[in-house]
């Protein structure tokens, strides 16, 4: 009876730490189902290097075992993603799936292995050593939550092209979220080995991955402590069944499947969601004292961005052609023009998201060409705005603005691990330059609100505000009056001039031509993606060419979307219902 | 010449499972992990029917087919319909498509229990032909012969027919298709009724073919599906048809030249290089990123 508990009490360990090779990923919406392929992969090989008797008399076996284990993981891992990160979606989950598949059957044919005889191994791990290990992989975890990489994979969960435009390379960090799975699996798949004596290359099969999935959905990601849940809940109810006799062989995985169904029905957030959560998280950091040392901006006058003879087409389409443009620091530029004229498309080019096919630009010293990524220009000090709005929704407003601060923000992680009083600090300041963009923008008192129940112009404003925790030199805002009334507009022209006088240099495109005049230095026209007049907004307004092209139509305060059915910018819209 | 013949018939079993996923997945982009599950289902179904009842097998596929579209409108309402316009119901749809999957296996297991079932010996004629130096049996013939007119007669549908047009039109935009007066969850509900009816057809097909079938029977077709879809290109149909022919191909020719124990590597290779080389499959239409 003892012996029999022990060893449930140990297999929920091990399913739990299973299930953290998900979590692992899940936390940066992947998908990946490679976990048991790795696992597998990493508990075979052990068996090749772990010695019996502990190395140079005092290196436990087992400790060799985790090690290579986690190593061997981590490896084949970075090697299965360097072609499959790429990847999104059920994509991304079948050729994992088809990793783990190729792997099995790889072992099954080696005769190492002993095939599908399965090997024997020593038995090392009982229930101390299993929650031991358990316990280090939920405390990395949690301190993980609200250090720079935990908010990065926040960030690539809910949006990667917003995530991208704040300076996260997100590929690097969905790779990162796929080694760190690796490991964890490897982990798991020495833990299992040496716990249960025997594997086989057919246990660790696409079933035991669902499994594995199945536990973190059911223990749900939105808390570190998910996965723990999932596994006690999973493994003990099929316990208190026996308890109860009911012994029906169909019974279990009945009760399982409508368990999953229900969880993922009715608690999308999964078991974790049930554990209120401390409200004074995360709170607005006022002291002024707290801001971080900012690195001055550009003087006066430097040039931030020149472009010549900069084009895009797509197919035959131009969608913008041969323009000219240069900004200097501290000037506010703005781009008008009727709908389709080329505007989201020149500053996607400026921003990095898209690629010039002509011409040549250089924006705060970095050359726009094929190669260019957004989160690159990013981190030498561009920020944006995107005309359809791109919040982190789940994600409080401070939060989304906090992820902003990613370009001044260090790497805490580490430092978190081990509490040093310097990751506290240098969050804190973090937070106080967060909280003061947020209180610029007007919206302090809904800091605690999901950025997807904002209002519309309360969204766009935490777009700004986001966009300047992250002390940018340019700013790009993208049609950041829409959905706003006058009153509300006027009010974005002061932000703007203000901002402008702290030394930001702002490309503004917007439709309501008013406040343009009002706010703006100087005024590029585009129309059907050619520069058709430029100067000081006096000037363009009474030029007749603008006012037959744009201000003479009836387009000037159309709606905000109409540019979506021109098809010139059809690949500058946003599709809402991305593939995850 | 015998190897080319048994890959075509092996090949057509799977294109006809991987019809059904691919169905729903070009429609409404979700994948349906509970088609597995209605595959081992109809083979049951239909050994009963033959066995218990003693109706003929072409009796039985008909019924086989009813009893997979009632899953299949079930699925959708179940595990589909409730996630809605969540934000992940990509990933909502796999699980609880897995878990309905998990469900419907528990309850065939309650009523046919664990063991391994076979139709009656008598259940096809056991004819055979000689065919361009090759043998081929009836049996096989059926298997293509109704393989290839359901998917000549459903791709014909999704082409040509309202329903088919309402299928498009759901795909490219749901919200924009119930605006316009689509009866989206009818169109749904169909879709899904037919993806199960193929799949149950499938599973009585495999279960003639290979004369077994047990609980497990959907989960390593599932695995061959997935690879099908990815190869043929995801949503596409005639990706489908082509693809479960080059798996089915490419499995026999490994067993005659790599030997057995490799013969699933073979699938999954194949999968894998796809998504590598040519994700959108070979004939998915490339889905740009859009911004």
């Amino acid at each position: 009876m003892m012996f029999e508990y022990s060893a449930l009490v140990t297999l929920i360990a091990l399913t739990a730490i299973l299930a953290y090779s998900f979590y692992a990923v899940l936390l940066a919406g992947q998908l990946s189902l490679a976990q048991i392929g790795l696992a597998s992969l990493a508990a075979f090989t052990s068996a090749l290097v772990v010695p019996a008797e502990p190395l140079f008399g005092f290196i436990p076996p087992l400790v060799i075992g985790i090690v290579f284990g986690m190593s061997v993981g981590m490896i084949a891992a970075f090697i299965l993603g360097l072609p499959v990160i790429r990847l999104r979606g059920v994509f991304l989950a079948i050729a994992t799936l088809a990793f783990a598949e190729m792997v099995r059957i790889f072992l099954i044919n080696q005769t190492w292995t002993n095939g599908a005889q399965g090997m024997s191994f020593p038995k090392l791990v009982g229930p101390v050593s299993a929650w031991l290990v358990l316990i280090l992989v939920a405390y990395w975890f949690w301190r993980l939550a609200g250090s720079r990489l935990g908010r990065a994979f926040d960030a690539i969960r809910e949006d990667e092209l917003a995530a991208g435009s704040m300076g996260i390379n997100v590929a690097r960090y969905r790779m990162a979220s796929f080694v760190i799975a690796g490991a964890i699996s490897g982990l798991y798949g020495v833990l299992l080995a040496y716990f249960s004596r025997f594997a086989d290359p057919n246990g660790f099969s696409f079933v035991a991955a669902v499994d594995g999935l199945v536990t973190a959905v059911v223990g749900g990601v939105t808390l570190f402590i998910g996965p723990i849940l999932g596994s006690v809940f999973l493994s003990v109810l099929p316990e208190l069944q026996r308890t109860l006799g009911i012994d029906a062989g169909w019974i279990r995985p009945m009760i399982s499947g409508v368990l999953l169904l229900v969880v993922i029905l009715f608690l999308p957030g999964g078991l974790s969601s049930l554990i209120p959560r401390r409200k004074s998280a995360l709170k607005l950091e006022t002291d002024p004292a707290l801001m971080p040392a900012l690195a001055p901006l550009p003087e006066r006058g430097t040039e931030i961005v020149r472009l010549q003879g900069l084009g895009k087409h797509y197919g035959g389409v131009h969608a913008v052609r041969e323009v000219d443009l240069h900004l200097e620091a501290g000037e506010i530029l703005g781009l008008i023009g009727p709908n389709g004229a080329g505007k989201t498309t020149l500053v996607n080019m400026v921003t990095g998201l898209i690629p010039p096919s002509s011409g040549t630009g250089t924006v705060l010293g970095n050359t726009l060409t094929v190669r260019t990524r957004a989160h690159r220009l990013a981190k030498s000090g561009v920020a944006r705005t995107f005309q359809q709005i791109k919040l982190f929704n789940r994600l409080s407003a401070l939060e989304n603005v906090l992820v902003g601060g990613y370009r001044i923000g260090k790497d805490t992680l580490l430092r978190r691990l081990i509490f040093l009083p310097s990751a506290r600090r240098h969050e804190r300041e973090l937070l106080a330059m967060a909280s003061t963009q947020l209180a610029r923008v007007g919206l302090a008192d809904k800091a605690a609100t999901s950025a997807g129940d904002l209002s519309y112009g309360d969204q766009r404003r935490l777009e700004i505000a986001r966009a300047l925790a992250a002390h940018p030199t340019l700013l790009v805002l993208d049609e950041p009056a829409a959905g706003m009334n006058h009153v509300e507009a006027a009010g974005l022209s002061e932000l703007i001039r203000s901002l402008a006088g702290d030394g930001i240099t702002v490309l503004v495109i917007e439709h309501n031509v008013r406040m343009m005049l009002q706010t703006c230095d100087r005024i590029i026209v585009l129309n059907f993606g050619e520069v058709i007049a430029s100067g000081e907004p006096a000037d363009v307004a009474r030029n007749p060419q603008v006012l037959e092209a744009y201000l003479g139509s009836d387009a000037d305060d159309d709606a905000p979307h109409g540019e979506q059915g021109t098809g010139r910018h059809a690949a500058t819209t946003a599709e809402p219902e991305e593939q995850r | 010449m015998q190897q080319f013949m048994d890959g075509i018939f092996l090949g057509s079993i799977y294109a006809l499972f991987a019809i059904g996923f691919t169905l729903v997945f070009g429609v409404l982009d979700r994948l349906n992990l509970a088609h597995a599950a209605v595959f081992s289902a109809g083979a049951l179904i239909g050994i009963e029917g033959v066995t218990r009842l003693g109706i003929s097998i072409w009796l039985a596929i008909p019924l086989v087919m009813i009893a997979g579209a009632v899953m299949g409108i079930l699925i959708e309402r179940i595990a589909f319909r409730p996630l809605g316009k969540r934000h992940d119901a990509h990933f909502g749809g796999l699980i609880s498509s897995i878990a309905l999957g998990t469900i419907i296996l528990a309850l065939l297991q309650a009523r046919y229990g664990p063991d391994t079932r076979r139709f009656p010996p008598e259940a096809f004629p056991s004819t055979r032909f000689e065919f361009l130096g090759a043998t081929v049996s009836l049996l096989q013939v059926v298997i293509l012969v109704i393989s290839v007119s359901l998917m000549l007669i459903l791709t014909w549908v999704v082409a040509k027919s309202k329903l088919g047009r309402g299928m498009r039109t759901i795909a490219e935009n749901p919200h924009a298709a119930s605006v316009l007066g689509l009866n989206v969850n009818r169109i749904t509900s169909t879709t899904f009724a037919i993806s199960s009816a193929l799949g149950a057809v499938a599973g009585v097909l495999f279960t003639l073919n290979v004369n077994a079938a047990s609980l497990g029977l959907g989960h390593a077709v599932e695995l061959k599906g997935l690879a099908v879809i990815i190869v043929g290109g995801m949503g596409s149909l005639p990706g489908a048809l082509v693809g479960g022919l080059i798996l089915g191909l490419a499995e026999v020719y490994a067993v005659n030249y790599v030997g057995s124990s490799w013969r699933d590597m073979v699938a999954f290779g194949l999968l894998f290089l796809i998504l590598i080389l040519r994700p959108q499959g070979l004939f998915g239409a490339r889905k740009t990123r859009e911004v």
